[in-house]
């Protein structure tokens, strides 16, 4: 199904935050520095590699993945939704604007992750508890906010409205 | 005029929750971090680390690493010895003793992740590749693996420390002997405070490039001294000044750890030089782990004598600082413990204190800064024997703080190790902490709980912290150095303001924050102001540290906005025929003081100054802008405090933290939301310090801690909310009355949580003196206590 070329690249196809996408891939190169070095979406961020940090969280076939974990070559096929692709044009979706105005960001390096462990999250259960936030966010390591305001973040009756109504980010 | 002028700012947006301007391109990926930097020709470097402790290289073989397809460049330490001798860090002290580390290590490696060779590749992953390539032979030497064999000095961690002394001092040398035989209570303990990483989640990182058609030297440097990196790369690489800029983009975090001169900075520079083409070094996270500098350890054998009312008689402290291998750049060794000894009894009134500070080097990570450096360790060893003092005597840990804060009637109050303190709200920090947390409903619940078996506890901690690095706090901790920063500050044609700062930014909110403040300096919208930041070739400063970016940016905006300012008014009081010192600027407005209906336009006034000269007075300098530097008068001391409410599993040793309280006063906020921010931040990084995060090294010096399975950095499931509340004494020695305040939980926090488990544990008589308090050391402290 996919081409090798002269230096041993695979060609992966795949929809990349609603556009088919097609980029080279070594089978070694994990689907992070693929998002990165092949299609510059540099809103996809490195933190640990090793699967801790959930820096690169990213969204495949709508569910949260650690993009370091998994192989470039493995994203043919799939839908791959990248924090580049979240607002509205040049409008914030109602998850990152509750992230401003709840200052649920410091240094912002975290939070892409963040954000598409939280859609993964709120698509699933559009009305979590803090407690059930909590859980399912101890998968992403923020080292600045200390937590509490992504939570509040994450359960603002605003986001879980637009959630509930199928119009999240 | 003096550096440390206070210019008047009348705050209006000052203390108000602006939202934070950095915020749409940090949550839309459109923020461009170094990592980010990609540019035509890049290379990537990956370093090679030893995996020994301590030792020689004997044979090193680059041959077929130099061969791989794709490998640009492959060095050892012999060939960057010539070059740059390594960070040289020293201090004028009797007795200290300077290290160098040098870039790659070339006769003795002296801890385990030390750089060894580095390779420069077209991508990252034949570099890495290429460092596989490369065969090394080690001769191994005795490891120095802890601070008591250190200190035995039979065997040396760095051949080049003798005795691995890297300073030692007794500055306070009061008698206390009759005190602690007075005493009606003596506690005293050994605490270890273990080795800790600040851990930014963005690792450290670099791109350089160098064009020799013009000689420029550019680098992407992620770090918050941007002015000082350059002049030391001025000085370490012989490279003229005025051609190099440093340029920091957006930084993913730093808490200290971006706040030396690494040696790696200067490595990847020497390559770019060296090669023509731009060079990039980003860090993975096992190098961050070994070498990215660790922090906090320190061992403080402290006692504290009371009398029969629980007032403090005296203090004695010794305390080691396990320092590493190396000193770092600038702070070295003194960071921690002996910056620590000179501030272990503030905020308490100790009537005579003795201490000698001790610092050696040992087979491991130099110690650097990283979030209250130097304060966090003394000031959990402080509280947690304070609860100890209370339960002697028999009060309450509230109590035996209100009997011991300086108070305001005591205030100048100077330390026995000569620090002044002039203002703060110790007595009513004590007092709103007891309140909130309602300190009797707690040990009725805490009693009710031991009876079903399970073991709550209460722990407070009262702080000051040093904020705004300045001048005067560096020499007061014997760094016999001078800092001070600039801003430039330009009133454009239309009256919006341009403003450019050496502070820069790794998550803390300056660009909002600084831009509240000179607004306010001129009174118009902060929509209407714009921070330039992040480029030495406009600003400089000794960086964006110390809980300083905040202060010393209000101080140098301060200043330069009321040069412009005069100038202003010099010209509106021809306009509005009123004397210059009677016009003032509100809303956007510039007025004649006690009379709001004599006002022309900000904006008029500005483009008076550009494009009417009839507007101007006799000899009048039209340019719209004014640079001006700040250091404060002497040091600021913002102050609060913590209590950490824990449950302590006796069975498992695992604690919860079930809720954080924080009190603090930073004097007049400038951005509540943000300091907030900063509170929880670091009360997430205080729970992480005291019950989770450790840098552990075993008899070898190996770092058995080297992924994020290992070292364990606090989830949403290990932070509680908390709840905060804020006293405001104003500083005289600030513009608006600001104080820092960016590592106050960090400083205070920890001793909190400390202090909680030691209160959970204290009612089966176990003591828990060695941090992190992990759920091995409270399990084998609860079954050796039950043994007994």
């Amino acid at each position: 199904m996919r081409r090798a070329d002269k230096d041993g690249r695979l060609e992966v196809a795949a929809t990349v935050n609603g556009s088919e996408r097609r980029f080279g891939a070594l089978p070694r190169t994990h689907l992070a520095d693929a998002l990165r070095n092949e299609l510059q979406l540099y809103g996809v961020h490195i933190g640990c590699e090793h699967g801790i940090c959930g820096a690169c969280t990213i969204l495949v076939d709508g569910l949260p993945v650690r993009s370091c974990l998994m192989l470039a070559v493995q994203a043919d096929g799939k839908r791959i939704d990248t924090v580049e692709g979240m607002a509205d044009g040049r409008t914030l979706s109602p998850l990152q604007d509750s992230f401003h105005r709840h200052h649920a960001l410091q240094c912002g390096f975290c939070t892409a992750g963040v954000l598409a462990t939280a859609v993964g999250l709120l698509r699933e259960n559009p009305n979590p508890t803090r407690q059930e936030v909590r859980e399912v966010l101890s998968g992403n390591i923020c080292r600045c906010t200390g937590y509490e305001t992504i939570v509040d973040a994450i359960t603002d009756p605003a986001v879980l409205a637009a959630f509930a109504k199928g119009a999240g980010a | 005029m003096s550096k440390s002028e206070v210019a008047y700012i009348r705050p209006k947006s000052i203390g108000v929750s602006v939202p934070r301007r950095e915020d749409p391109a940090l949550l839309t990926g459109r923020a461009r971090y170094v990592a980010d930097i990609a540019l035509p020709g890049q290379l990537h470097a990956a370093i090679l680390r030893s995996p020994i402790g301590h030792g020689k290289v004997t044979r090193i073989d680059v041959t077929a690493a130099r061969a791989l397809a794709g490998v640009e460049l492959v060095w050892t330490g012999q060939d960057t010895a010539g070059r740059c001798p390594g960070v040289a860090s020293s201090l004028e002290l009797p007795g200290f003793v300077a290290t160098v580390q040098p870039l790659l290590a070339h006769d003795e490696i002296c801890f385990i992740g030390e750089a060894i060779a580095v390779v420069v590749a077209e991508s990252r992953a034949i570099a890495e590749d290429a460092l596989e390539l490369i065969e090394v032979d080690y001769e191994e030497l005795p490891v120095v693996a802890d601070a008591d064999t250190a200190i035995a000095g039979q065997v040396l961690a760095n051949t080049r420390v003798p005795a691995n002394m890297v300073y030692r001092c007794d500055r306070v040398t009061d008698d206390v002997a009759p005190a602690f035989a007075a005493a009606a209570a003596v506690v005293g303990g050994r605490i270890e405070v273990g080795r800790v990483s600040a851990s930014p989640i963005e690792t450290r990182g670099i791109v350089a490039r160098h064009e020799w058609t013009t000689g420029a030297l550019t680098v992407w440097l992620a770090t918050q001294m941007p002015s000082f990196c350059k002049t030391m790369m001025a000085i370490f690489l012989q490279f003229p000044e005025h051609l190099i800029e440093v340029i920091t983009p957006q930084v993913g975090g730093s808490f200290g750890q971006k706040a030396h001169v690494h040696p790696e900075e200067l490595l990847v520079c020497l390559l770019a030089i060296e090669l023509g083409r731009p060079v990039a070094w980003i860090e993975d996270r096992q190098e961050n782990l070994f070498r990215g500098t660790h922090a906090k350890h320190q061992i403080n054998d402290l006692a504290i004598a009371v009398d029969g009312e629980g007032r403090f008689l005296a203090f004695r402290d010794r305390v080691i600082t396990d320092g590493g291998a190396y000193n770092t750049l600038p702070w070295t060794h003194l960071i921690e413990g002996h910056a620590g000894m000179l501030v272990i009894t503030d905020p308490y009134k100790v009537p005579a204190f003795a201490a000698e500070s001790i610092s050696v080097a040992t087979n491991k990570c130099p110690i650097g800064s990283y979030r209250g450096v130097g304060f966090t360790s003394p000031a959990l060893a402080r509280e947690v024997l304070i609860d100890r003092a209370a339960r002697a005597v028999g009060i309450s840990p509230f109590e035996i703080r209100r009997r011991n804060v300086v108070r305001s009637e005591d205030f100048p109050y100077t330390s026995r190790a000569g620090l002044k303190i002039s203002e703060g709200s110790f007595l009513a920090t004590v007092d709103k902490l007891e309140a909130m947390v309602g300190y009797d409903a707690f040990r009725a619940r805490q009693e009710s709980a031991r009876k079903r078996g399970r073991y709550l506890g209460l722990g407070v901690s009262i702080y000051t912290e040093v904020t705004g690095v300045s001048t005067r706090t560096l020499h007061y901790f014997d760094y016999a150095v001078t800092s001070h920063d600039t801003a430039t500050v330009r009133v454009e044609p239309t009256g919006k303001v341009s403003v450019t700062t050496g502070i820069v930014s790794s998550g803390q909110g300056n660009l909002t924050t600084l831009a509240q403040i000179a607004a306010d300096a001129f009174g118009v919208p902060v929509e209407d102001v714009t921070i330039h930041t992040g480029n030495t070739r406009h600003a400089v400063g000794f960086g964006t540290i110390g809980s300083r970016g905040a202060m010393i940016g209000a101080g140098t905006i301060g200043r330069a906005a009321e040069m412009v300012r005069a100038k202003m008014r010099a010209i509106a009081g021809r306009l509005l025929q009123a004397p210059a010192d009677e016009i003032e600027f509100t809303d956007g407005m510039i007025h004649v003081r006690g009379d709001p209906g004599r006002a022309m336009p900000f904006a008029a006034v500005a483009g008076a100054a550009y494009f009417a000269e009839a507007t101007h007075p006799e000899n009048f300098d039209p340019a719209m802008e004014a640079t001006a530097a700040f250091d404060p008068a002497d040091i600021i001391l913002a102050n609060g405090g913590h209590v950490a409410i824990v449950e302590v599993d006796i069975e498992t040793g695992m604690v919860r933290v079930e809720k954080v309280f924080a009190v603090e006063d930073c004097g007049r906020m400038i951005n509540p939301m943000i300091v907030e921010g900063q509170i929880r931040g670091g009360v997430a990084q205080a729970i992480g310090l005291a019950l989770l995060e450790e840098l552990i090294y075993d008899e070898n010096g190996q770092l058995v801690t080297a992924t994020l399975q290992d070292y364990l950095l606090p989830t949403a499931l290990d932070v509680p909310d908390i709840e905060i509340a804020h006293l405001q004494t104003p500083s005289a020695l600030v513009p608006g009355g600001i104080k820092g305040m960016g590592e106050s939980s960090m400083v205070s926090a920890p001793a909190a949580v400390a202090a909680a488990v030691n209160d959970a544990l204290a009612c089966l008589g176990v003591a828990i003196e060695h941090f992190p308090a992990t759920p091995q050391r409270i399990f084998d402290a609860v079954s050796g206590a039950a043994r007994q």
